[in-house]
């Protein structure tokens, strides 16, 4: 259920006995900006480090401790175009501690949240200091990772026209070295006033007490953000990058745009047919690509449907890459021309519908889902409603979606003797 | 069939072993939509030489066959075992280890179907030379990328470091030369040794009957003629700290350095009650000192030897156990001389008070039953302990029953400044 607790701050409770754990997370909502990600990524840090009432880390993690081994942590994500960041407690439930907690673990995230360790109107120095850096070598060590490198490279080339949507949701090098302890505690104060509030509680909790202790939260009443959807026009020509490495193992990444429209048919039809492209374990491109051709030892597709956006990611020998292109495109075409079974599709959808009964036992999901619900108020909130929506999906309807999916963006990591 | 509970937990849990040997675990969990089962062989990597049943020679088999068996075992003469799971809509998947190789599917329908797949998929080998090469591609791809991976490379060369003369440190997945080695009868003779049925455990966690699940294997596993027979591993506990290379370092194109140090274990810890507590022992030691409430880890942070990526954990598997403390750090040399310095001081550890062991003691525990929540934690748990005598669920009264002078003697014992070693991973030129 979701309450009001003031305009722009809300609360939502999952009352289940299913879990060990008490779950709360406190979500803060805006508008995804270039000019913010890398300060909102900064603060997350600095905000679960310390506090004013838990000077050091150490003294975090004790009372964390004493908590029965609860768990914090604080983490960025970008949803379409908006960006969150999450306060998220884990907690085990009262009765395997034989006490009230959530009392304590309210007054716990108030303190942490709202009461930051700050002096003279800038954050604390050292403690600046050294989670600047953490993330400044963070930031420049991602290539360390191919496939994170890949990725990233796809979203910038792919979004070159739309800055905000090109940076990755955990910030940047070049912003981070212009933030100051006193500039950022000046944004974490806008954070605090105006960003949207959704407050996500999961477990065996008493409704009334949930709520008098949301209530206590000093949030101020703020705006919503709006649509999440973001959508960027589709243009006639690919870009294609190539890049150098000292690697082994080649990096081939596509970018597609896909036409969906808000939970409507077209985005149903979008879930199916990606899935039968890459996004599933029977898709096309893995049993035709990486096993059937042994061209790849993973070949994949990701669907983000809040950006309009479809992304491929192998990993292959660098002589083989335009034999994998010319495979994808095969792949793309046979679902155009729908060279597919139907006993292929309705195993997609088993799988699909599989997928989100399987979320009911995660506390993650269904409160991921809780805040998704809140934000988006044409998805479908039931089980049997989203059942129903896959299971319409036609096969003409799957082959339209794929006709959809233009690629825009190619990006090639490829070692240095194969370049 | 025998069944536990644990009120303490909520939890209760079924054993079975069959006329032919195999032995199934069921935990039903009524609240869950989900069903999570997983088949494991007590074979992995490490064990590459063996005399084979019906055999008395000792016979050496290619580095990576493991992997390569697991690999290849979902396809058959007409159709591949990844598919039936998929019609279904279940997920399939399959993992090799140093000394497991599991099977598993995760289903919210037709659980009876998919474990039927499961069974007849993993016990009904199917291998030509057509195949088999086909696969050396793949695998060959998934060894090259993880030449790649950092991470992986800094573990792995921790356990070359440690482990030179045991088989641990080769890749789990062998290399392009030794898989290319691979033949059919080589990998049907290695099924027919380590897969009978006595050398296999089924565990289903989720929303199931144990009494209908038993069944169902049972009937299912009458009907084949599957044989067993005595077979002699041919890998040994290592224990020795005589063989431990102390250090070695590795250049690669990388921007952030990484150091890391190692412990070998000098005792050979069983999977049974002890070996759970002497293990939840050396873990609650490692927090101790190490862990992110300690006056170490905070000084080591704001001193910028380490960042959040700072890590431990322990590791005991049949014939080898170990400990690794490792971290991101600009520094590797200062990293590993500190990390030396605190193994150095022995059981004389500032963080050992009877305080801060109740703390840590009681944190446990609470990760304990949050740790519950996962269906597949549990699950996996279960299939690695299912060749021994202990489970999950005896982790609270192995937990409860450590005292502050338990840590003490192992601290005395583990923390040996000659059973350490150091891998350094570089940036290129540096």
């Amino acid at each position: 259920m979701r309450i009001e607790l003031k305009p722009g701050v809300h609360l939502n409770i999952i009352e289940t006995k299913q879990f060990k754990t008490t779950r709360i997370s406190i979500q803060f909502i805006a508008p995804l900006a270039k000019a913010t990600v890398t300060q909102r990524t900064l603060l997350t840090s600095l905000l679960e480090t310390n506090s004013a009432d838990y000077p050091t880390q150490a003294n975090v993690s004790t009372f964390l401790e004493s908590l029965y081994g609860a768990s914090f942590g604080i983490g960025v994500a970008r949803e379409g175009q908006v960006h969150r960041m999450s306060a998220t407690l884990n907690l085990v439930a009262d009765k395997f501690a034989d006490a009230t907690l959530l009392p304590t673990a309210f007054d716990f995230i108030q303190k942490l949240l709202f009461r930051p360790n700050v002096q003279d109107g800038a954050f604390d120095q050292a403690t600046f200091a050294r989670e600047q850096e953490n993330l400044m070598q963070y930031l420049a060590s991602l290539d360390d990772d191919r496939q994170t490198q890949a990725a990233l490279a796809l979203q910038r080339l792919y979004f070159a026209a739309s800055p905000d949507q090109a940076v990755p949701s955990f910030g940047e090098l070049d912003a981070l070295s212009q933030i100051t302890p006193a500039s950022l505690y000046q944004y974490y104060q806008d954070v605090i006033a105006h960003d949207q509030i959704e407050i996500v509680v999961l477990g065996d909790v008493d409704e009334e007490l949930v709520t008098r202790l949301a209530e206590q939260l000093p949030f101020g009443p703020r705006e919503t953000v709006g649509s999440l959807s973001f959508d960027q026009p589709v243009i006639d020509t690919v870009q294609n990058q190539v890049e150098t490495a000292n690697v082994n193992q080649a990096k081939f990444n596509l970018g597609y745009h896909v036409e969906i429209d808000d939970f409507g048919p077209k985005y149903f039809a979008m879930l199916v047919a990606e899935s039968l492209f890459g996004g599933s374990p029977l898709s096309m491109l893995f049993t035709n690509v990486r096993e059937k051709a042994s061209l790849a030892y993973y070949a994949s597709s990701q669907l983000d449907a809040l950006r309009h956006f479809m992304s491929v990611q192998t990993g292959i020998d660098a002589d083989q890459q335009p034999r994998v292109l010319a495979l994808i495109a095969e792949q793309r075409q046979m679902i155009i021309d729908g060279q597919f079974d139907e006993a292929r599709i309705q195993a997609i959808k088993d799988g699909l519908i599989n997928a989100r009964v399987a979320g009911a036992d995660s506390p993650r999901f269904l409160s991921n889902q809780a805040l998704f619900h809140a934000l988006t108020p044409g998805a479908p909130t039931d089980l049997a409603s989203f059942t129903a929506k896959v299971q319409a999906v036609t096969k003409a309807q799957v082959q339209a979606a794929a006709e959809t999916m233009q690629l825009q963006a190619t990006y090639f990591l490829t070692g240095a003797n194969n370049g | 069939m025998d069944k536990q509970t644990y009120a303490d937990a909520d939890e209760s849990l079924y054993r079975q072993v069959l006329p032919n040997g195999l032995t199934v675990i069921v935990v039903p969990k009524a609240d869950y939509h989900k069903t999570y089962a997983l088949m494991t062989a007590n074979y992995g990597s490490i064990d590459t030489r063996f005399i084979p049943m019906g055999s008395d020679q000792f016979v050496e088999t290619p580095d990576g066959i493991a992997h390569f068996l697991e690999h290849k075992l979902f396809e058959k003469a007409d159709h591949d075992a990844f598919d039936l799971f998929g019609e279904t809509g279940a997920n399939a998947n399959a993992f090799t280890g140093a000394t497991r190789t599991s099977y598993l599917f995760s289903t919210t329908a037709a659980v009876e179907t998919n474990l039927e797949t499961l069974l007849d998929f993993v016990q009904d080998p199917y291998f030509t030379d057509q195949t088999v090469n086909k696969e050396k591609g793949i695998i060959g791809q998934e060894i090259q990328m993880y030449q790649d991976d950092p991470g992986w490379r800094l573990y792995f060369g921790m356990i070359g470091n440690l482990y030179p003369t045991h088989p641990v440190h080769i890749d789990v997945a062998g290399t392009i030369d030794s898989i290319d080695k691979i033949t059919p009868e080589m990998l049907y003779q290695v099924h027919q040794t380590f897969y009978q049925p006595s050398n296999m455990t089924l565990t289903v966690v989720g929303n199931v009957d144990p009494e209908a699940i038993v069944s169902l294997v049972a009937n299912n596993q009458a009907k084949k003629q599957l044989v067993n027979g005595p077979f002699t591993r041919g890998v040994e506990t290592d224990t020795d700290i005589a063989t431990i290379l102390p250090y070695r370092v590795l250049e690669m194109p990388i921007v952030q350095p990484k150091s890391i140090v190692g412990i070998k274990g000098t005792r050979d810890v069983q999977d049974d009650f002890e070996g759970l507590r002497y293990q939840i022992a050396v873990r609650l030691l490692l927090e101790s000192i190490f862990g992110d409430s300690s006056e170490l880890y905070l000084k080591w942070y704001d001193d910028g030897l380490i960042d959040d990526s700072f890590d431990f954990e322990y590791s005991a598997q049949r014939t080898y156990n170990f400990a690794t403390i490792g971290s991101d750090t600009n520094d590797p040399a200062a990293f590993s001389d500190a990390v030396i310095d605190v193994i150095n001081r022995g059981v004389d550890q500032p963080e050992l008070t009877e305080t801060r062991f109740k703390q840590l003691q009681r944190a446990a525990l609470g990760k304990y039953y949050q740790s519950l929540n996962s269906l597949e934690g549990i699950a996996n748990q279960l299939s690695a302990q299912s060749f021994g005598t202990s489970t999950i669920f005896d982790f609270p009264r192995a937990l409860n029953s450590l005292t502050l002078e338990d840590l003490r003697q192992v601290a005395q014992e583990f923390l040996n400044v000659d059973a350490v070693s150091v891998f350094h991973l570089l940036s290129e030129g540096e």
